[in-house]
């Protein structure tokens, strides 16, 4: 990039700790005055080797340690991980684990949409949002403690199951703080919309249209917000989605504000689930009966060959290829984490922009570092 | 667009490069790609079978048969079949040429199987390590051969 340089350029690194970053990376900017001329993004402050520490750990450690590729998403991380070895084994769980999975996974995008939202807030200056948002998250967090016993790293899936039922009065507990949380989605709706300063940071700026975000390789809500209904949930329907009534939410803009709106709306429709979940979830085992898996499978092993399962994240299309070779260890585990092409579509988007408008781009993206250096 | 067509199709085009095609579900199919052929596939498989989204790229180590295999899943925005086509490729020399110029996004991929496995994509616009730092180029930590490496910061003290 130094030699490109121009006489009236100059290049800043922002990162690898800024205050605008959602985790370690360095973004090289070569500016023109204000204006961004190229763009480049440098990976690995937080590599720590999860595909190859996977090859050395038994399918039930391996469930410990794909809750560390990123933990905001540890539950769909795990459901990915533990989907890929239930097709390998040839289980089902049974529908009442199921729709507790579903159940705890929705949670999750509920308190990792608040946090991305906060955090949006706070990378535009209006660092008042962050408040708002993570005082809602932590009731999210609660509840999600109350069942796993953790707040962040669960290592709540099974093979075949969860580890553990739902508490009693849980249900009973987790609506009341649903209804509260449409409320104030609304009002953050409110929020924004009424907001002038925050419209004119968000309208218009990092558009992105459908073919080039798809040619980008996005997923999630970046891809939604341009209008292309592209969800893992309803295209590839695992666990009980198929049986659940949802939208997939999308918006036409494809710029910032979009970007929001398709997560404000996301969160709505999750709490439309979580209802269906409370009214439809059956009583039964937590595991296939007359199968020898239950929350305490020691040694397992699983039968030579290999898997390409792909969930939803809430950032996105999550997907991870298992190759076994019969051992009690997977032989590969590849993992296609959501936020990786995002992230390598930020520059395209960013060059020509401004300085102030790479916070709210990379902001409205709602990364995890972590999880693109894996 | 089903899983049979997909094959059908593919084979039919490429009856010399496309190998062992097999069906495993009605979502997912996989085949073997010649490795002189794989960015043309691949080229074909945009253009032609809607197959829009490349979902990854990643590298596998066989010791024992001494092959490197490249690994593409391939997928598309508009229908749920995903497509895993492999490239062998020899253990000591694995080449094979770049599908940036199909899919944007192989970019970082292909960059991060090239410092984990050592497979050269070739005319590659920018391969260079990505997640780890330049000394380790030459590791390939992901081989199954790989025995740790070795503290560089504690020998440069000594």
């Amino acid at each position: 990039m130094e030699e490109m340089l121009e006489s009236n350029e100059m290049i800043i690194h922002l990162g690898p700790q800024h205050p605008m970053q959602p985790g370690p990376f360095r973004l090289n900017l070569r500016l023109k005055g204000e204006t961004v001329m190229d763009a480049e993004v440098e990976l690995g402050y937080i590599h720590k080797g999860i595909e190859k520490i996977l090859e050395n750990k038994t399918y039930l450690q391996g469930i410990t340690i794909v809750d560390r590729i990123c933990y905001l998403v540890a539950l769909t991380n795990e459901e990915c991980f533990v989907g890929c070895a239930e097709k390998l084994l040839g289980i089902e769980p049974p529908a009442r684990s199921q729709y507790i999975r579903v159940i705890l996974e929705e949670l999750s995008r509920l308190q990792s949409h608040l946090l991305g939202l906060g955090e949006f807030g706070e990378f535009i200056g209006f660092v008042s949002m962050f408040m708002y948002t993570i005082k809602e998250r932590e009731e999210i967090v609660g509840l999600i403690d109350m069942v796993t016993g953790a707040r962040v790293t669960h290592s709540y899936l099974r093979f075949g199951g969860v580890r553990d039922d739902l508490p009693a009065g849980f249900k009973e507990k987790t609506l009341p703080v649903l209804n509260n949380l449409k409320k104030v989605i609304s009002d953050y709706e409110e929020m924004f919309q009424s907001d002038r300063i925050y419209r004119e940071r968000t309208a218009g700026v990092g558009i992105l249209t459908a073919d080039v975000a798809k040619s980008l390789g996005v997923s999630g809500p970046a891809l939604r917000a341009t209008g292309v209904p592209f969800d893992i949930r309803k295209n590839e329907p695992y666990l009980v989605y198929k049986d659940l009534d949802f939208k997939v939410c999308t918006e036409t803009a494809g710029d910032c504000a979009a970007r929001v709106q398709v997560r404000l709306n996301e969160m709505r429709e999750s709490i439309y689930i979580l209802e269906q979940c409370f009214d439809q979830i059956p009583n039964g085992p937590l595991f296939p009966e007359g199968t020898p898996y239950g929350r305490r499978t020691p040694v397992m092993r699983v039968p030579a060959g290999e898997v390409f399962h792909r969930v939803e994240d809430p950032r996105g299309e999550m997907g991870m290829y298992m190759i076994s070779d019969g051992t009690d260890k997977p032989y590969r585990v590849k993992v296609r984490g959501p936020y990786f092409p995002t992230l390598q579509a930020l520059p395209p988007l960013i060059i020509g922009t401004t300085v102030a408008d790479v916070a709210a781009i990379s902001g409205s993206m709602d990364g995890c570092t972590s999880e693109a250096d894996r | 667009m089903d899983a049979r067509t997909i094959i059908e199709s593919l084979t039919g085009k490429f009856p010399e490069a496309i190998s062992e095609a097999g069906i495993e579900s009605p979502i997912r199919i996989q085949a073997y790609v010649d490795k002189d052929k794989a960015k043309e596939v691949c080229q074909y498989l945009k253009d032609s079978l809607q197959f829009d989204h490349l979902c990854s790229v990643c590298g596998v180590d066989y010791p024992q048969r001494n092959e490197l295999e490249a690994v593409y899943h391939i997928a598309s925005y508009d229908h749920a079949v995903v497509l895993t086509l492999k490239a062998r490729l020899p253990r000591d020399s694995p080449e094979i040429e770049s599908i940036v110029p199909v899919y944007w996004n192989a970019n970082w991929y292909e960059r991060e199987t090239y410092e984990l496995y050592g497979i050269v994509f070739k005319n590659h616009p920018n391969l260079k390590p990505l997640v780890l730092p330049e000394e380790m180029l030459g590791e390939w930590p992901l081989r199954k051969d790989y025995e740790g490496f070795p503290n560089k910061t504690a020998r440069n003290l000594v």
